[in-house]
């Protein structure tokens, strides 16, 4: 990037940080409204909200470092919930056994989230080693539009490799613990349901920690920047790439894993996490984490309406109407994109 | 006569017009070779010939997919949606108001046609990733829509389609779907011939320096676009009255994913790559899953596979393929005519 692109994005951050905070505003506005009309709605918003921040979170990750727009992210959720039930079910068996246990009772599910994280970043390692490493050795020619198919390869080959190994059942658990619903603002929320906001927020919290404070992090924004620039900084390209897939990766299963109860492990679970997903991404500007996170809520919110008022079939419909009118005026985005030359790709 | 054809432009002429005559009689060759196909055993079987009507009904879907992923590198992610929307015209103005299923088709065309039209309009002012995530966006939409409208579309419950020959044989069927293959082919190759195609393909290369040489270039993806929906529509007839029955399942992501794998299989930017290979492929597959029904989903993870290995490794599909053998023959052809026309004349008169 020359000086003139860094003096002229002064300004530019300055605007976006009021409209993000303007857009932040009305989403915050809007929720408490429900919150005394319908509070459920405010309930579902923040725990849907949270899952769909890890989601879109990891997609807009990858984008900004990598430039790829993984068509494969929601076979990590489905990798993820998978894997969690296969770590939780002798769990639950050990807790059907012995009751009593309070051990059992309150760490129980953690053991099986833990493992479907590092699987999934185990997973995200081997997609940039054996597919994008050869591809980006062989041509970085249409990157953008060659990834994308090539996920979508993927996508189709593990939804259906997932089908040829574990057959065509839905595994699933009815809850992860035991215990009885809370009160929260008058409406009774499952534990389940409130420890996936806790996980959720807990998750954002150290990624953003991760991103903004530590040396990692800062490199990874960096290549986001300026893949060159940051190259002759002395940042390591390939291990960066390693790093922000399989950490993209891990947040998607992790998110497959927490909600196990809402969506059993099936072949073809990853499809609306990963359109949510993209939706989020897409609406917020494709590479930009914080705006993701943000758009999460507000795709959230907009599922959870339709739901409510008009019918549970109309959930992809009328987000999807939002987004399009949306791009019609802000074509990259509610809160822009940092990512620059992808229009061209 | 012997000095004209000596001169290095005379040859390339003549090795040029070879190739255009090989290529021709090949491609006749491929059409009669098609045509006898279902009479040769053990293709004359029922099942055989069922599979024949996928696999030509899958070359022409992969045609209409090409027409814009590889001239003008748009990637139509909702493409399913659109044979879904042809498919849901034609079949319920058959069911509902008894039209012949043969202007139903046609309608089906206008009115996916016309939707791809309005999603052009929206999208295609968007590059790239952007265009491409928006159509599967419009797509979800569509199929969503036609989900949820059950007085309709009756839903997942499924619509009773009427039937478009009155038998239950294959081999009518066949040959329709082949003609319609056949139509769907020569009139995308003739609009990419044409100044239009001119247009897309500078586009889909260099859109900066389309527009910086005059092509106005949201005007000529439009028309690449709603053209090939327009196919898409008039394919997806074919399937409603093929089939008899349409679930909202046709406009799944997952059947725009098959289309795309073949279509890149078959090599992106050639229309008729993607026609051959559609056959092997689709017969390859339908077979497997007799074979194994066992084993859901293996032949979708053979495509998912192959598309994987011709995306990294072999980026020209089988048309590449065949592009580089025609290239090395047209050299030897050269080479050969070089040769001739050097004996013929020992002495070729400088000026002369």
């Amino acid at each position: 990037m020359t000086t003139a692109t860094n003096l002229r994005a002064v300004p530019f951050a300055r605007r976006f940080l009021t409209f993000t905070w303007a857009v932040i505003g009305l989403v915050v506005l809007v929720m408490v409204a429900f919150a005394f009309i319908q509070p459920s709605i405010l309930v579902d918003t923040l725990v849907t909200g949270g899952m769909w921040a890890l989601m879109a979170g990891g997609l807009a990750l990858v984008f900004g470092v990598m430039n790829i727009p993984n068509f494969a992210h929601g076979e990590f959720f489905m990798i993820g919930s998978l894997v969690a039930f296969t770590v939780f079910s002798p769990i639950q068996d050990a807790l059907l056994a012995n009751p009593s246990s309070v051990i059992l009772k309150v760490a129980g599910p953690f053991p099986g989230m833990i493992v479907a994280a590092v699987v999934g970043f185990v997973c995200g390692v081997l997609l940039e080693v054996v597919l994008f490493r050869p591809l980006r050795k062989r041509s970085r020619e249409q990157w953008v539009m060659n990834t994308f198919l090539l996920t979508a390869g993927v996508s189709v080959l593990l939804v259906n490799g997932d089908r040829l190994v574990f057959g065509n059942d839905f595994r699933g658990i009815t809850r992860y613990w035991d215990v009885k619903p809370i009160q929260i603002l008058g409406v009774s929320v499952s534990v389940d349901r409130a420890m996936v906001f806790v996980i959720a927020m807990v998750m954002i919290a150290v990624f953003a920690v991760f991103l903004q404070r530590t040396r990692t992090g800062r490199a990874m924004r960096a290549v986001s920047q300026d893949e060159t620039g940051a190259q002759m900084a002395g940042i390591g390209l390939n291990r960066i790439f390693v790093l922000t897939m399989g950490l993209s990766c891990a947040l998607a299963a992790l998110a497959g894993a927490a909600l196990l109860f809402m969506y059993p492990s099936f072949p073809d679970v990853g499809i609306q996490p990963l359109y949510l997903a993209w939706y989020v991404v897409i609406l917020a500007g494709l590479g930009n984490v914080q705006g993701a996170i943000i758009g999460a809520f507000i795709v959230a919110l907009l599922q959870t309406l339709a739901v409510y008022y008009v019918g549970l079939g109309w959930v992809d419909v009328l987000p999807t109407a939002f987004i399009i009118l949306i791009l019609l005026f802000k074509p990259s985005g509610l809160f822009g994109s940092e990512v620059k030359g992808v229009w061209e790709q | 006569m012997a000095t004209e054809a000596a001169t290095p432009v005379a040859v390339m002429n003549q090795v040029r017009a070879r190739a255009r005559r090989t290529s021709r009689i090949a491609s006749l060759a491929v059409v009669v070779f098609a045509v006898v196909l279902p009479l040769i055993p053990p293709f004359n079987g029922q099942d055989y010939t069922r599979y024949l009507v996928s696999a030509a009904f899958m070359a022409a879907m992969a045609v209409a997919f090409d027409f814009t992923a590889g001239y003008i590198n748009i990637v139509n992610f909702g493409f399913a949606a659109f044979v879904g929307v042809g498919a849901y015209t034609s079949g319920l103005l058959a069911a509902d108001l008894g039209i012949s299923p043969w202007i139903g088709m046609l309608a089906g065309a206008v009115t996916a046609g016309f939707v791809g039209l309005l999603t052009g309009m929206l999208t295609l002012r968007l590059r790239g990733i952007y265009a491409a995530v928006m159509t599967w966006f419009v797509g979800l939409a569509l199929m969503g829509l036609a989900r949820n409208m059950t007085e309709v579309t009756r839903g997942s419950l499924g619509l009773n389609v009427p039937l478009l020959l009155d038998t239950s044989d294959n081999l009518p069927y066949y040959y329709v779907i082949l003609a319609m293959l056949l139509v769907t082919i020569t009139v995308l190759t003739i609009a990419t011939r044409s100044s239009l195609g001119l247009a897309f393909r500078a586009i889909g290369m260099n859109l900066q320096a389309a527009r910086a040489s005059g092509i106005n270039p949201t005007r000529f993806l439009v028309i690449n676009f709603t053209l090939s929906c327009a196919f898409a529509g008039w394919l997806g007839g074919f399937y409603a009255h093929y089939y008899g029955i349409l679930t909202p399942d046709i406009m799944l992501t997952s059947h725009t994913v098959e289309v795309l794998a073949v279509a890149y299989i078959g090599g992106r930017g050639s229309l008729w790559g993607p026609a051959i290979i559609a056959f092997p492929l689709t017969i390859g597959v339908e077979l497997l899953r007799t074979q194994f029904s066992n084993l859901p989903g293996l032949h979708l993870v053979l495509y998912g596979l192959l598309l994987i290995v011709v995306m990294i490794f072999w980026p020209g599909g089988f048309a590449g393929g065949v592009r580089r053998v025609g290239a090395r023959l047209e050299a030897r052809w050269e080479a050969r005519m070089k040769k001739d026309a050097a004996e013929a004349e020992p002495e070729p008169v400088p000026g002369a």
